[in-house]
């Protein structure tokens, strides 16, 4: 099936159109990162196993798509049936049948399945009704959900590598550089850079070959928002890599991926062999002169990967230790050759910005940041999940209008940004803008958009050293105020964790902070100190308690809280027993429990599995 | 003729051929900066930072870089400080996480009290051994064509060592690593004519002439395939070379009389 | 235990014999030998023509690798920001109390390996467990038990 011309594109995806409209219904599954976790795959054999026997009019087990992300994580498994858009909730495979029964073969809805608005606690049966939704304006996450995974006929029926036709058959090279520029699209992986001043120098590069690279080594935890598209959509990316190989004048695009996400492997390399089949990548595309090729090529396991240098050594088949970045990797990148790195998201956005033109996605956002930008909402807001918004969306109107709100209602701490290069902002800064540059002058950092949200019982001590613990872990160990000065920074944290330390160790830490930061061969290692900092700024008088009472808060260093049963509330269900690992709790059945202090290792699993609110922490 | 360019160090304008890195200017001011990962033989690191200088320009408003001298090309008009406070801060912060990696290495203690610090001010690292990471032994190792070490893991836990935690199939016993090493972690042995290192043992060739150990036959076969010398060459040592050398020149000298004469 | 080294050329000669090829060959004998022998560490070597050195630095250097022969069951425990905070160091203290091994070793009849991996992009479902690239959300405290039973 070799698409030679724009026209032979255009009537395929009439065709496709065409072929989706056969049915009254579809039947969109999610099979997003979230919805695995929670059981979709059952789901799926399920909805598969029963279409085949049932006769259904205008429906067939064609018209069920396995898709990518949808959004709300938190209510997974969703099932969404289209052209209504009723959304279902928190499904199971024991629910299939009622809803081909309810929804597929007539027109009814399954009401228990509904999402409840935590504010009205009223049932809502359109996600677009949901302000989880509404609030949102997805361009990069544009088709996950609706979509099949695994079909580029989906992609195509969408409008898919229209943008690549008009790239190569109605624009020049400088023509497509030209329109990227003009959008403002900044790097998505974190740094912001100018994607249309890379693109442009690397043009320029006199030496030869020229590598395109798309960055998907998404390794701030928290974010999942790369994974989700190279699962969900990957023909996005691809489309995007091939405008730039035009753009740039390169042959050969990998697409490294980060070890932890085999599947986003699967789908990329399954879109790579059905777009060479389609004649999208390969020789002489859409009829033109560009020739190119993508390898998918996978990471074995480093966070460090994901900095440019280290990456590129990595697809070398080398250890992916950093190098000194005095000649940038434009020029000499890849083997010492010319190369474009851009993250997923970036190459994502591509293909819209061609087919709508940059200035149309240069009118959203603000002036310095264009555009949308996805983010992965997680932590203790109730709606986690996968959602998009124009750049310069407050974080209030994220964390509350979209996330909606607080988990249990409890009392917003902070927001942690930008992963380990990030920091925390505390409620005082919620009124500010989500930019490029606005957090950056908050002392946190936007970064490649993993947000996560922690509420009173999340001790900012213990984030701070669980990211300087991170950081040690994944440091190549090449420079010393990495390897070394972050390792002695982790050390003074578990001091104060552990109430051990005196005033003096802070001040240490602040002056052992900045010599990190100038003195790093990398990103990893310059901004290391960043969550430590940005706590220390806002949270000041937690390290204090920790340091001068010993005590901790929220209720999490372990040396400094003890655990208790309330006698009042225990019911002697030998829950809490059995879940000890080091037996330090006795009781019979029936009878109030007790805990032996000496013996407590302080784990917390008894207060975990306590369903009667009947063991305290202080 | 490489095109010159004039940088400011310290205050003072000196001219450099551009693509030359900053450090090989520095010193040939004269002005004495550590650089514990550098060898000429090898392509700089940039590993220890201890050569960062601060550096700045005009256009910058006042804006500064820090950056490795080793490994930072000269640009026109680039002004440099080699001792500003933050750049002699840095070092000493440095050397004291390195005294506190190395306590017992007597190398990095001197380096310490140039800086004023008799005792880490950080947790000594338990079990530590002297070696500092600066990486020369397996660049040497790398540069002479054998790769037979490298560094193993990652971040805190690295260190260098053999491959397989074996004898290094690929060691021939030259020497370049333990001889360069700014620490002398790495041990070897001479007993008799055999070396010992990494665990592996060689033979040293003895001199036909004096007797005296010179290299080992597996350094010297390396030598003799990849630069095409007979292996005879190295069964004299440089010396005796030398000796032969002084008695070929002289007996070419009184020929060269005779035939006049 | 020698492992069975006539599986080896088929999964080099799936790859161009260049040193680029080195971390896709690395994984692909992870895969089928669940950690890396050292003879294919040597075989590798050689095919590829990389020194024997580099190849080791390259399967220390990388999460992925395991120089030591890996359980039947590899039970992975997401330790990213989000897990940690919804309490994932529990569910890792509850399983190493279980096996009796601590994460990063592996039983001594080779049924599990305990691993912790720093995120693994499932975020929303905190905490999250692998068990054999099956994954596991939302997981509690007390379903540790069942966890060893999965996969």
């Amino acid at each position: 099936m070799l698409v030679q011309t724009p026209q032979q594109l255009n009537d395929l995806h009439k065709q496709y159109l065409a072929d989706e409209e056969k049915f009254a219904k579809k039947v969109l599954v999610c099979c997003g990162p979230g919805c695995l976790a929670s059981g979709a795959a059952k789901i799926v054999d399920e909805f598969k196993k029963l279409l085949k026997k049932k006769r259904i009019k205008d429906f067939s087990v064609e018209a069920l798509k396995e898709t990518g992300c949808h959004g709300l994580c938190e209510q997974g498994p969703l099932v969404v049936i289209e052209p209504q858009g009723i959304f279902y909730t928190k499904v199971k495979a024991k629910h299939v049948e009622k809803i081909i029964e309810t929804s597929i073969r007539k027109d009814e809805i399954v009401t228990d399945l509904l999402y409840t608005d935590p504010k009205t606690n009223q049932t809502i049966e359109r996600y677009a009704d949901i302000s989880f939704y509404s609030h949102q304006h997805r361009i990069a996450l544009r088709h996950l959900g609706k979509i099949s995974q695994y079909d580029i006929r989906d992609y195509i029926a969408q409008g898919g590598y229209q943008a690549l036709a008009k790239a190569l058959t109605k624009m020049k090279p400088d023509d497509i550089i030209d329109e990227v520029t003009k959008s403002g699209l900044r790097g998505r992986g974190g740094a912001g850079f100018p994607a249309g001043r890379k693109w442009a120098t690397c043009r320029r590069a006199e030496d030869q070959p020229h590598y395109v690279i798309c960055n998907g080594d998404e390794g701030d935890p928290g974010a999942f928002m790369d994974r989700a598209i190279m699962e969900g959509n990957p023909h996005s990316v691809l489309e995007g890599m091939i405008i730039c190989a035009r753009a740039v004048g390169s042959e050969d695009g990998y697409i490294y991926v980060r070890e932890e996400y085999p599947l986003a492997v699967q789908n990329l390399q399954l879109a790579i062999d059905q777009a060479t089949e389609y004649g999208f990548l390969g020789e002489n595309i859409l009829g033109t002169d560009l020739s190119f090729d993508i390898k998918v090529s996978r990471g074995g396991g480093a966070f460090v990967c994901g900095e440019s240098s280290a990456l590129m050594k990595s697809v070398a088949g080398e250890v992916g230790e950093p190098r000194a970045k005095y000649v940038r990797s434009v020029l000499k990148g890849l083997f010492d050759k010319p190369t474009v790195l851009n993250n997923v998201e970036s190459f994502a956005n591509v293909p819209v910005i061609i087919n709508e033109g940059g200035e149309k996605f240069a009118s959203l956002g603000t002036p310095k940041s264009t555009g949308t930008k996805a983010f992965s909402l997680v932590g203790k807001v109730r709606n986690t999940g996968l959602i998009e918004v124009p750049m310069g969306t407050t974080l209030r109107e994220i964390i509350y209008d979209i996330g909606g709100g607080i988990q249990n209602d409890r009392p917003f701490k902070a927001v942690q940004t930008g992963g380990p290069s990030g920091g925390c902002l505390p409620e005082s800064k919620l009124d500010l803008p989500v930019d490029f540059d606005t957090l950056t002058e908050a002392g946190s950092m936007m970064g490649s958009g993993g947000m996560i949200v922690v509420d009173d019982r999340t001790c900012v001590v213990d984030l701070a050293k669980y990211f300087l613990g991170f950081l040690v872990d994944e440091s190549c160990g090449k420079c010393t105020p990495c390897r070394e000065g972050l390792y002695q920074l982790h050390r003074l944290a578990v001091k104060i964790s552990e109430g051990e330390a005196a005033e003096e160790d802070l001040k240490k830490m602040e002056k052992l902070s900045e010599m990190v930061i100038i003195g790093s061969l990398c990103g990893l290692g310059k901004s290391g100190p960043n969550p430590f900092l940005s706590t220390i700024q806002y949270f000041r008088d937690e390290y204090l308690t920790h340091i001068r009472d010993k005590r901790c808060p929220a209720g999490v260093c372990r040396a400094l809280i003890r655990y208790d049963v309330i006698a009042e509330k225990c019911d002697g269900c030998l829950a809490c027993i059995e879940a000890c690992a080091v037996h330090a709790i006795t009781g019979k059945k029936g009878e109030v429990h007790v805990i032996d202090q000496d013996k407590c290792d302080k784990c917390g699993a008894c207060y975990a599995v306590c369903t009667r609110d009947a063991i305290e922490v202080t | 003729m490489s095109k010159m360019v004039h940088i400011t160090i310290n205050g003072k304008v000196v001219s450099a051929s551009e693509g030359e890195m900053l450090l090989a200017v520095i010193r040939r001011e004269g002005i004495e900066i550590p650089a514990l990962c550098h060898h000429e033989a090898v392509e700089p690191l940039g590993a220890c930072r201890l050569c960062t200088v601060e550096i700045t320009k005009e256009e910058w408003d006042g804006w500064s870089n820090f950056v490795t001298s080793c490994l930072y090309p000269v640009e026109n008009d680039l002004i440099v400080s080699t001792h500003s406070p933050k750049v002699v801060q840095l070092r000493r912060t440095l050397v004291d996480l390195q005294l506190a990696r190395c306590p017992n290495s007597p190398e990095i203690r001197q380096l310490a009290e140039e800086y004023g610090i008799t005792k880490t001010s950080y947790e000594e690292i338990p079990d530590g051994d002297n070696c500092i990471l600066c990486g020369l032994c397996t660049r040497i190792c790398d540069q002479m064509g054998f790769a037979a070490i490298s560094t193993i893991g990652r971040g805190h836990g690295k260190k260098v060592a053999p491959p397989l935690d074996e004898a290094p199939p690929d060691c021939v016993g030259c020497l370049s690593c333990a001889l360069n090493c700014p620490t002398n972690v790495i041990e070897f042995t001479d007993a008799g004519n055999i070396r010992t290192i990494w665990d592996k043992q060689f033979e040293l060739i003895s001199c036909a002439k004096c007797g005296k150990k010179t290299i080992t036959k597996e350094f010297a076969k390396a030598l003799s395939e990849s630069r095409e010398i007979p292996m005879s060459y190295f069964e004299i040592c440089d010396e005796c070379h030398r000796k032969e050398l002084v008695q070929t020149m002289g007996r070419i000298a009184l020929w060269s009389r005779e035939v006049v004469s | 235990m020698t492992p069975d080294l006539s599986k080896l050329p088929k999964i080099i000669d799936r790859y161009p014999k260049t040193p680029q090829s080195l971390i896709a060959v690395l994984q692909d004998i992870q895969k089928e030998y669940h950690y890396l022998p050292s003879e294919t560490l040597k075989e590798t070597a050689k095919a590829l023509d990389v020194p024997l050195s580099k190849v080791f630095s390259v399967s220390t250097f990388y999460n992925a690798f395991s120089l030591y022969p890996r359980g039947e069951k590899v039970i992975r425990i997401c330790v990213g920001t989000t897990c940690h905070i919804r309490g994932a160091k529990v569910i890792q203290q509850q399983l190493e109390d279980r096996l009796k091994i601590k994460a990063g070793q592996t039983t001594p009849d080779l049924k599990y390996t305990l691993e912790v991996v720093n995120c693994v992009g499932a975020c929303a479902m905190a905490p999250v467990v692998i068990v054999n690239d099956k994954y596991y959300g939302s997981v509690k405290v007390s379903d540790s038990k069942k966890l060893m039973r999965r996969g």
